[in-house]
């Protein structure tokens, strides 16, 4: 490969051709720079700084104490679970979704994609309080889950219908438009070398849109891990059982027990912020995939 | 093995893609669908291939009703018009994908694939690019990978939809002498679609000439090239000059020139087509019993072995195309402003269709 | 749902569980809501959805999420601009960091949040001395629904900026304009559906947003109350029909603020392909 890229030298050329013409004098352009960035920390820094700052601020040993306590333990245990159910059952109902919706033409398309995004539409609470509609005591199936001794409101069920349901069309999201601009001829090439639609599923749809799944997979896991308001809704709030990570966080708090909510939530910033690189990684390949195009002539 | 195609229809929506279509193609035979965009010649290919189903009609193969036969079994290899390369696969893996994704029991053992792809690169000429990814090729190379793919099932019938019309110029010629070739070698039944006239004249054992969902000609490329039957296929293949006319007492008029035409009463007085190849314009210094009008010489492109002229006629406005041969041309000793007469040969008339 | 012939397989699969999934999940669930309200008389609704409590939150819910919306529509488009239009140390991790709001769960947020705004925190103690109270106020709501909307214009604007041709610009620029000139006849129109859209959904979000606003609001009835909080608080009651009630109305206002930004991003796409 020669040592400058036609892409290198059209971004070069796009630099130089950014002339006086069309830029801001230097002192319009270094004070909204600045104006940017003192919102950007004063709205996204200060808050994340403040959460490891007061996560040890009365020391590491209580920080290492709040993390250590039974009930944090089950928190995080709890938070695992919904999210390692969530997370597959949204990723296979996203591969479905993009399927029919990016390789077919049919009627009405586009309100099932409208339908898809409705959970993001949605406030939490009630997606929580349609939960409680159905399964609670005075639900629909109220009475006939009691009877069978089931309990999906107060219990973990509830907390992972509730994350499912906000979680849902993440994965969707990512893959559909991903899939509509890749078209449909490689699937029909596969099909005519005789593959069946597993085999196309598997070896030629997938692997090309494995970013993009992967994207969604990842924004899917940080919703499910964070949820809040919905899972507050159906949890019922019982220490060691039913509480997620933020919920737990929320008891502590209340508790004026600021030290090991901060330690607590200090993990999911951690989360947070390996969830933000894995993003940027996620974007950078796929990003890159497209220009490695003609090295050779 | 042969494919007969039994009228055929197909429509999307309001559109009617394909009416009745009728074509059959002997074992061993490389026909083109030739036509404009939008003529219907990809859905006709698509239909073949069994990756579209027809509204009415039958397909056979080997006279086996092969209409409602699924893709995978029709054992058709069928080369895309971008390709569609499979983009995270090498060129190898995409070879071997149509052996891989057999049913284990007809499987080839991975020694057979390896021997088999191998085979098939060396056949295209490619085997040095087998570790690369599709991106990685040129437009030619994808190509030719996108063939050796389709070939590695063995195909009964090859399809190719617009096989060179990605590709520039140069790499397009070669491409098309070799595919010509390859044929030759291989002699599997093939259909290429193209909207280029030129490619299917220098490719194809037979031409079959669409417009508008309908097919206007079936005949080798000196047919329908000599002898168009409709006013589509004269002006589609190749220049073409137009003369409109009156039909007077059973004869159209180029200029003087009366023209027999096969007219009944009622073409009386109807519009009358008459088409000329520039190469059927001859020119006369002076004027004689054969000559139509008199024109002026306004423009000479003499490159190459033959001499194109443009005349503009004298009793109207139209411009007419002539082709000389350079001896011919040096012989009458024209130059911008001539003046000269006319003198059309193989004329083909059509009485008021709308061409 | 009629669907043109095609080739490949798995359609009436792939369809189906689509629609059983959303079904099960979202569309049943949802109707749930719709139907326990029915039971109730348009009298009775009424009188829930209006009651002078829940009116206070709606005013709240809807002004802080304007304020905050509006505030994010300016530092969004000038954050896109700075990111796309500038290049300076760090700009790489700044655009990642866009999207905490996003991958940062609320609760933790609104902790956060509440421990740098109350008296003794980094910034309430600035503004303490100056009678400006934020934790525990109305202004807190805004503070966390700027926040959690915060990448949404910025997200929206970016790729249009990007796309924009510097020839038209340098069109301009050789017709005479100057720069505020280019910007306003030039480059504003071509992101102003852009900033819409984003706007919209940073609004949409904030009017549902829960988690990050109950720990810095302060919670009193009738000043620093939110909408979904009123939701809670009947539930915990046991007063059902007065929490579905309320849920209603808001699922209502979503269901119109989907339908907008769908029609936004429609007209958005649109107009793009047009340009193209």
């Amino acid at each position: 490969m020669a040592n400058t890229s036609p892409s290198q030298m059209t971004l070069y050329r796009a630099k130089v051709a950014r002339n006086r013409a069309t830029s801001e004098p230097a002192w319009i352009k270094y004070s909204l720079i600045s104006l940017a960035l003192l919102f950007l920390s004063l709205f996204l820094f200060v808050p994340l700084v403040a959460v490891f700052t007061e996560a040890l601020r009365k020391g590491l040993d209580t920080y290492v104490t709040a993390l250590s306590d039974p009930d944090a333990f089950s928190a995080i245990k709890l938070t695992l679970v919904a999210a390692l159910i969530s997370v597959p059952l949204n990723l296979v109902f996203g591969i479905a979704a993009s399927w029919a919706i990016a390789k077919f033409e049919f009627k009405g398309k586009n309100i099932l994609i409208t339908l898809i995004d409705l959970p993001f539409a949605v406030s939490p609470v009630v997606a929580g309080l349609i939960y409680v509609l159905i399964f609670g005591l005075q639900g629909w199936f109220g009475s006939w889950l009691s009877d069978h001794n089931i309990k999906v409101i107060f219990a973990i069920p509830g907390i992972v219908l509730a994350t499912v349901f906000v979680t849902f069309p993440f994965v969707a999201r990512e893959l559909i438009p991903l899939m509509q601009a890749q078209g449909k001829e490689e699937e029909e090439a596969g099909l005519v070398l005789g593959a069946s639609g597993w085999q196309i599923l598997w070896r030629i749809t997938l692997p090309n849109v494995k970013w993009g799944l992967l994207y969604g997979v990842i924004l899917t896991n940080a919703r499910a891990m964070g949820e809040f308001g919905a899972v507050s809704v159906v949890s019922g709030h019982i220490r060691g059982m039913t509480n997620t990570m933020p919920l737990h966080v929320e008891i502590l708090y209340n508790e004026y027990n600021y030290a090991a909510a901060f330690a607590v939530a200090s993990l999911l910033a951690f989360l947070a912020l390996v969830t933000l690189a894995l993003k940027s990684f996620v974007e950078w390949q796929s990003a890159r995939v497209p220009t490695q195009i003609e090295d050779i002539s | 093995m042969s494919i007969e195609i039994r009228n055929i229809q197909k429509s999307f929506g309001n559109f009617q893609a394909l009416s009745n279509i009728n074509l059959d193609v002997p074992t061993g035979e490389l026909v083109a669908l030739l036509g404009p965009s939008g003529c219907g010649k990809t859905s006709l290919l698509r239909i073949i291939a069994g990756l579209e189903s027809p509204d009415v009609g039958t397909i056979l193969f080997h006279g086996d009703d092969a209409t409602h036969r699924d893709v995978r079994e029709r054992q058709v290899g069928f080369v895309f018009q971008h390709y569609a390369l499979f983009r995270h696969m090498t060129v190898f893996e995409n070879v071997a994908f149509g052996l891989r994704v057999r049913p284990k029991s007809t499987r080839p053992t991975e020694g057979e694939i390896h021997r088999r792809v191998r085979e098939l690169l060396d056949l295209v000429q490619l085997d040095w690019l087998s570790d690369r990814y599709p991106p990685q090729l040129s437009g030619g190379q994808r190509q030719r990978i996108a063939l050796a793919r389709a070939l590695a099932v063995e195909p009964k019938v090859l399809l190719l939809d617009e096989p060179f019309g990605a590709l520039d110029a140069k790499v397009r010629k070669d491409l098309r002498r070799w595919l010509r070739r390859l044929h030759d070698e291989l002699h599997i039944t093939s259909v290429f679609v193209t909207h280029d006239q030129e490619e299917a004249l220098e490719v194809a054992d037979r031409i079959v000439v669409m417009n508008h969902g309908k097919i206007e000609q079936i005949g080798t490329p000196q047919e329908v090239y000599d002898h168009p039957s409709t006013p589509f296929v004269y002006q589609f293949l190749g220049n073409v000059n137009l003369f409109h006319s009156r039909v007077e007492s059973g004869k159209a008029f180029i200029g003087n020139l009366p023209l027999e035409v096969d007219a009944k009463d009622e073409s009386n007085n109807s519009t009358a087509f008459a088409y000329v190849r520039p190469h059927d314009i001859d020119i006369q210094k002076e004027s004689n019993i054969q000559s139509a009008f008199e024109a002026k010489v306004i423009y000479i492109h003499s490159l190459g072995p033959l001499v194109r002229l443009e005349l503009q006629r004298e009793d109207q406005s139209d411009i007419i195309e002539s082709e000389l041969t350079r001896e011919r041309f040096l012989q009458l000793d024209l130059s911008i402003g001539s003046k000269v007469y006319v003198q059309p040969k193989n004329i083909r008339v059509f009485l008021n269709e709308t061409a | 749902m009629a669907q043109k012939k095609n080739v490949l397989p798995g359609f009436n699969l792939s369809l189906g569980y689509t629609i059983l999934y959303l079904s099960l999940i979202v569309l049943i669930p949802l109707s749930a809501a719709f139907i326990r309200a029915s039971s109730l008389s348009l009298d009775e609704f009424w009188h829930i959805v209006t009651a002078p409590r829940v009116m206070a939150s709606y005013r709240l819910t809807f002004g802080a999420s304007l304020i905050g919306a509006l505030i994010n529509a300016f530092f969004g488009l000038l954050t896109a601009w700075v990111l796309v239009r500038y290049s300076f140390p760090g700009k790489k991790i700044i655009d990642a960091f866009v999207d905490l709001p996003f991958a940062l769960p609320t609760a933790v947020a609104g902790i956060a949040l509440t421990a740098i705004y109350s008296q003794n925190g980094w910034i309430g103690s600035f503004l303490e001395p100056h009678g400006i109270k934020v934790a525990f106020t109305p202004l807190g709501v805004v503070i966390a629904l700027t926040f959690i909307g915060l990448p949404f214009v910025v997200r929206t604007v970016q790729p249009v900026l990007e796309d924009l041709e510097t020839e038209t610009e340098e069109a301009a620029a050789s017709l005479g304009a100057g720069r505020l000139t280019t910007f306003s006849r030039i480059i504003f129109p071509s992101i102003w559906p852009a900033l819409i859209t984003g706007f919209a959904l940073s609004f949409a979000r904030a009017i549902g947003e829960y988690g990050s606003v109950i720990f810095i609001a302060g919670n009193m009835p009738m000043v620093s109350e939110i909408t979904p909080l009123i939701i809670i608080t009947k539930l915990e009651q046991y007063d059902y029909a007065g929490a579905t009630a309320v849920a209603v109305v808001m699922l209502l206002i979503s269901f119109f603020l989907l339908l907008l930004i769908n029609g936004l991003q429609w007209f958005t796409n649109r107009r793009n392909q047009e340009f193209r």
